[in-house]
């Protein structure tokens, strides 16, 4: 196993924090705490060096990407305190429509969507670490591990309509179970950044020797509205470290999702 | 006959079709400026790229979606009835169908099923689906919906039976509350002669819903 690799890809590209705070898709830059523990591998020292060290190449502008170590934006408070704003917008989203709000079939309705709203979006809400914590065990596995047809659903942030698909991944070394894609999959995103965001959040909780994440998604947004095509798909991939560099891992990793 | 079928499930009645310019602008930013509350209080930072114009997007999305309201069954049905002596089942099956569920704002989608004996009017074909698209494009109850097809094509046609018949599934079920993948909602309207004789509901049936 190549070390220098792993080093690679898995270290935190956050800028430093310094003076201000940046944004990034919507999660302040915080500094969390590190997780103390996990493989005590060289690796995780390697990963301790300033965040303005260089990474590799296949990693995005810093400003998009997102570490699994990310402060929260929304607490279970803020959804109850936030809920009476979000009532008034959608009431006032149904009175521009031209409907109603007073009617019967209405009259709950956008307490009901706003409810429904901060549920699509509860990814704000969770953090990888709170959900990937105790679940890594070293075990002595070195094929390919993979965990396909997770249906996934998504908001789109252009439009805010919904995405729904599937999402192949695999991982590398370690048997964790893999709740990480239903964190992400909760936010505004878009299908891009959501593919690359699960597979930066694998790599850097298992430090694994690949990392492979496909989705195939269907976006309303092009199905019920704008060019209403009802059949396309939208699929796509990240393959990091030896799913990179090596074809025919890849063509294993990608036959076995297709079959 | 047709008691069951009657005016006022066109609850929303028809609309002038040719809104004012500058009230439509309005609503669109009142609409807007909702969405961009929502952003915020969601959590998102409004000022990121990609959120930048969305509230603006997703006005649109909205109005796209709810164009049905400022259709009419008369806007599109009145040159295309013609007088044909034809009395079978005319049917027109798996039209694609994407609806708002009113109780949550989430879309339901899936097909109609839509047959008529027609009593010397047929009507254009295309014209089935177009009236599936003025109500579905609509905030929705998947009931009322199926019920609103079939007294429209009741009214517009006078056939000696209508029948429709909605599949779909809703997004409220699956992506929220009991998240159920796979279950799909079925309603159907059955008028006239598909309500009073067993033997053409049966055919009905059978041509629609074999896969």
């Amino acid at each position: 196993m190549d070390h220098s690799k792993q080093t690679q890809y898995s270290q935190n590209e956050k800028k430093d924090a310094g003076a201000s705070s940046s944004v990034l898709n919507g999660h302040f830059d915080g500094m969390a705490k590190r997780p103390a523990g996990g493989t005590g591998r060289a690796a995780t020292a390697a990963a301790a060096q300033p965040p303005g060290a260089e990474s590799s190449s296949h990693r995005p502008a810093a400003s998009v990407m997102e570490s699994w170590r990310e402060e929260r934006t929304r607490s279970v408070e803020d959804n109850e305190m936030s809920l009476p704003s979000l009532a008034a917008a959608y009431t006032t989203i149904l009175r521009g429509l031209g409907e109603d709000p007073q009617r019967q079939g209405l009259l709950k309705t956008p307490w009901r969507a706003a409810t429904a709203m901060q549920f699509f979006t509860k990814g704000y809400q969770e953090k990888i670490i709170d959900v990937l914590n105790d679940a890594i065990f070293d075990e002595d596995h070195d094929e390919m591990v993979i965990v396909k047809d997770i249906d996934m659903f998504s908001m789109c942030e252009h439009h805010l309509v919904p995405i729904f698909g599937r999402n192949y991944h695999r991982s590398y070394l370690f048997w964790c179970l893999e709740t990480a894609c239903f964190m992400f999959v909760r936010l505004s995103t878009v299908q891009e950044r959501l593919t690359k965001q699960i597979a930066v959040a694998i790599t850097e909780a298992l430090q694994p020797t690949g990392v492979g994440v496909v989705i195939e998604a269907t976006h309303m947004c092009m199905v019920m509205r704008g060019v209403q095509k009802m059949n396309s798909k939208t699929v796509t991939s990240t393959m990091l470290g030896v799913f990179r560099e090596d074809p025919k891992t890849r063509d294993e990793f990608l036959t076995l999702i297709r079959s | 006959l047709y008691q069951r079928a009657r005016m006022e499930y066109h609850h929303v009645s028809a609309k002038n079709g040719v809104a004012d310019e500058n009230q439509n602008a309005e609503k669109l930013s009142h609409i807007e400026k909702a969405y961009t509350t929502i952003l915020s209080e969601l959590g998102e930072d409004v000022k990121r790229e990609g959120l930048l114009r969305t509230p603006l997007r997703a006005a649109k999305a909205m109005q796209f979606l709810t164009k049905g309201y400022k259709e009419t069954i008369q806007d599109i049905l009145n040159d295309a009835i013609f007088d044909e002596n034809h009395e079978e089942m005319v049917i027109v099956k798996d039209i694609d169908l994407f609806s708002l569920c009113e109780h949550h704002l989430v879309p339901f989608f899936g097909k109609a099923h839509i047959a008529y004996l027609p009593n010397k009017k047929v009507v254009g074909l295309s014209k089935l689906a177009r009236i599936v698209e003025i109500y579905s494009r609509r905030l929705q109850v998947q009931e009322r919906l199926t019920k609103q097809i079939a007294s429209a094509i009741a009214e517009a046609l006078e056939p000696a039976g209508v029948a429709v018949v909605i599949e779909a599934v809703h997004m409220c079920m699956v992506m929220r509350g009991v998240q159920k993948m796979n279950a799909s909602t079925v309603t159907s309207v059955m008028l006239g002669s598909f309500n009073d004789n067993a033997e053409t509901r049966k055919e009905f049936l059978a041509l629609t819903m074999q896969k």
